[in-house]
């Protein structure tokens, strides 16, 4: 075992890489060998490199402020998250499993509504969402593929077990900065990458662009595929410029796309207008059509909800899967998964109370000390409350808030989520992570080989959001030597 | 290529143009300041009238001092023609159109508006306006050099040439307006006027780097009949208005519907070189260039509707 390693917390939650009496778990042991020879100011010095070539990268991500929107470099951690390999398989099955699963059920919202003939969800549950489109009903999609694109979010109990947290259905992002970890990584340790077995994650952008291509609505040689982008103001706007490059596909605004009579989009180019087959969207529903949704958008397509309903366009994600993307609907996916596939979901829900039932609401207004609070519509980990941290008039705003409106509110757990060693100022400490893996449907199915570790670089936090002072480090699947 | 993509490089090449040209307006102006004896009454108020600024001038400003003109032409961040507003824009569409240009074109374009920005009070003052104009001016020259020599002579190159080229005409008429001003408005003592015309038409020619090439071609004395046609027809010099527009004509060749372009151009030249008789200080050479600018201006409508807003389906 590693001399630095030797007086780490190990026992307080479940690490990724140190085991109790601090023996290396199997995913992390080629690594810890690896570094044997490894002083630790030698790990702080490669930290120090993957900060200058992130730099030099340019890798970024913008910030809100007051004082204007700034590019922040893109905070990182060397010391690699770690997974087996035939974890990593069940894992992406059960992923595989639940976006099918979800798919159908959007499919099946905007049609027949079969689930909830069946009694096995409240119809209201979607009414009363706010990402409901009326708009959609009706639309049969093409392989079934509403949510083309999905992160999920996976995190790890004390007990060793991984639940899904959410599932990001809009417009989920990270992918480029999994991309970009890895291409720093093997500029910060190319040896270590030479003499283990570490699945590749860079056939990502050729797989998004194969899916992409297969949801072209009719059938045609070479399908035309862009990246519309809000534009350069946008907080991933680098993610979206980078896929757009890495697939070859043309990176659009709003206004360089125009939907004529004849219902088709064009976009505009300079040998005159050019037909749009499929749409890598990465603006959210409500801006997407002044004709349809809001008039005042100027970041969409007038028009293209006609274009998208006439079948003459795939839109990804297609409009109105955010009603899936619900923190209510998602307490159902197990459910979904019976009741669509016949099958058992592979991989569980974090264990949620749902304020809308009366009996689950009054547990959860007694133990709002113990619990997480979630809106059931927000993302970015913002409007939550955290049970343990919170003071006691924070607690009374949220007892109040899910009195008034208790279809809004959903409360789980509170997980100690599993910990890294991650390089600190004196030594590696443990410090939390999650990880959020990126599914894709359209013809076929793909799992990202591991995905983005997100890391609460605060020590004791639990919050991982960039935003919100989180980093992220590379997650590596690694084939183990018992496996070969 | 998106046709935003290529009006964003083809107006990035004018206001990198006209930040250099700007530069080199005011820079003149200055030097004719130290040339020119006290007893001739010099305008800077001129600058705003050749720049077209007359009314934003008069909404915003009182009096026509130095400092007021300077002002407006070069820092004031509310005028949209002000070289600092000028830099701004070219920085603006060069972050978006990073991913096909050279990495140092954002590096040097940004330093350059980093530098400006932060040294802006040197515009109040003549010596240190001059320093850091000169430097502008080298540092447009560099940039321009650089896209030259690291660029593939692409469809993007091409976008960036027509830009610089429409941009370099229309200030050399301004710049022929503005010595014609100057004698339109000189009241000199019989003898001496030759001599301060030459003065004139000598920094006028430095202004744009013309000197000595113009040199070269005329080996009288300066005359001002002779500065108007080596500025408008000559068809070697890099500024001179015949050869922009034949540039223009040659660098859109390869671009998709070239022609209707290629044959207001060739036309507009034509009329440009037949024209003989206008005299220096006139009201009729004052008319023909902004004829020519309203032309440019035409110009500018059918780039945009040929490649920059297209509505026919290809």
């Amino acid at each position: 075992m590693l001399e630095y390693l030797k007086d780490y917390p190990a026992d307080d939650y479940f690490d990724e890489a140190v085991a109790e009496n601090n023996t290396p778990r199997t995913a992390a042991k080629p690594l810890l060998k690896q570094f044997e020879n490894t002083p630790f100011n030698s790990l702080q010095e490669m930290q120090s490199s993957a900060e200058v070539a992130i730099a030099n990268m340019g890798i970024s991500f913008t910030v809100y402020s007051d004082k204007g929107n700034i590019d922040r470099l893109w905070p990182f951690d060397v010391f690699p998250r770690t997974l087996c390999s035939q974890e990593w398989k069940q894992i992406s099955d059960g992923l595989k499993q639940r976006l099918k699963a979800l798919n159908r059920f959007i499919e099946d919202v905007y049609n027949e509504r079969q689930i909830f003939q069946a009694g096995i969800m409240p119809e209201a549950i979607i009414t009363s969402s706010k990402d409901f489109r009326p708009e959609c009903c009706g639309m049969k999609l093409k392989h079934n593929s509403w949510a083309s694109i999905c992160g999920s979010d996976l995190v790890r109990d004390v007990t060793g077990k991984i639940y899904v947290l959410e599932d990001n259905l809009r417009v989920p992002s990270g992918v480029s900065y999994m991309l970009e970890n890895r291409a720093v990584m093997k500029q910060v340790m190319p040896e270590v990458f030479n003499d283990m077995n570490i699945l590749p994650v860079d056939q990502y952008p050729m797989q998004l662009l194969s899916m992409l291509r297969s949801l072209c609505p009719y059938k045609t040689d070479n399908p035309e595929v862009v990246v519309l982008t809000p534009g350069i103001f946008n907080s991933a706007y680098y993610e979206h410029a980078y896929l757009a490059h890495e697939m070859g596909a043309e990176l659009v605004e709003g206004s360089d796309l125009v939907v004529l009579e004849d219902n088709c989009v064009y976009m505009r180019n300079i040998e005159g207008l050019k037909r749009v087959d499929v749409i890598y969207r990465r603006i959210d529903d409500a801006f997407l059509d002044p004709e349809v949704f809001r008039e005042d958008s100027t970041l969409g397509v007038p028009g293209l909800m006609r274009a998208w309903k006439a079948g003459k366009v795939a839109i990804a994600n297609a409009p109105g899967c955010g009603v899936a993307d619900d923190k209510v609907v998602y307490a159902y996916v197990p459910d979904m998964i019976r009741f669509y596939l016949d099958e058992e979901p592979l991989i569980e829900n974090v264990p949620t109370y749902l304020c809308s039932r009366e009996e689950e609401r009054n547990y959860v207004l007694e133990h709002l000390q113990e619990l997480v609070v979630k809106p059931a519509n927000e993302s970015g980990g913002y409007g939550l409350l955290i049970g343990p941290k919170a003071s006691a008039e924070e607690i009374e705003t949220f007892r109040q808030l899910i009195q008034e409106n208790p279809r809004n509110y959903i409360a789980q757990p509170t997980l100690n989520i599993s910990t890294v060693p991650t390089v600190c100022d004196q030594s590696l400490e443990p410090r939390h992570v999650d990880l959020r893996p990126f599914i894709l449907l359209g013809e076929k199915s793909y799992v990202t080989a591991g995905g983005l570790t997100r890391v609460a670089l605060k020590k004791g936090s639990l919050v991982v959001n960039s935003s919100q002072g989180g980093g992220s480090k590379d997650t590596w699947i690694v084939v183990t030597e018992e496996e070969n | 290529m998106l046709s935003k993509v290529a009006e964003r490089v083809y107006w990035l090449a004018r206001y990198i143009e006209r930040v250099e040209n700007t530069a080199r307006l005011a820079k003149v102006h200055s030097q004719l300041m130290l040339d020119l004896p006290k007893s001739v009454k010099l305008s800077w108020y001129g600058l705003v009238q050749i720049t077209s600024n007359e009314d934003y001038f008069a909404l915003h400003y009182d009096s026509r001092s130095e400092q007021n003109c300077m002002k407006m032409l070069l820092s004031d961040r509310n005028n949209p023609a002000s070289l600092i507003s000028s830099l701004w824009w070219a920085r603006e569409n060069i972050r978006t159109t990073r991913d096909i240009l050279p990495r140092e074109a954002w590096i040097h374009i940004n330093e350059l508006y980093v530098m400006v920005k932060n040294h802006q009070e040197d515009f109040a003052t003549r010596t240190k306006r001059n320093e850091l104009l000169s430097k502008i001016i080298r540092s447009c020259q560099a940039y321009t050099g650089m896209l030259e020599g690291t660029m593939s002579h692409n469809e993007t190159y091409r976008f960036l040439k027509l830009g610089m080229l429409i941009e370099r005409a229309d200030m050399t008429t301004r710049l022929i307006d503005e010595g014609g001003l100057f004698v339109a408005q000189e009241v000199f003592e019989n003898d001496d006027e030759s001599y301060f015309d030459a003065i004139l038409w000598a920094n006028l020619l430095r202004s744009i780097n013309a000197y000595f090439m113009y040199r070269q071609q005329y080996q009288t004395e300066i005359s001002g009949q002779e500065v108007l046609q080596f500025l408008t027809q000559d068809e070697e010099f890099a500024r001179s208005i015949s050869y922009c527009l034949n540039e223009m004509c040659w660098f859109m060749r390869k671009l998709p519907n070239p022609e209707p372009m290629q044959n207001a151009l060739k036309s507009l030249q034509q009329k440009i070189s037949a024209e003989q008789k206008l005299i220096i200080g006139s009201n009729e050479l004052h008319n023909h260039l902004d004829w020519i600018q309203k032309e440019l201006s035409q110009i500018n409508r059918l780039l945009y509707s040929t490649w920059f807003n297209p509505k026919q389906v290809a």
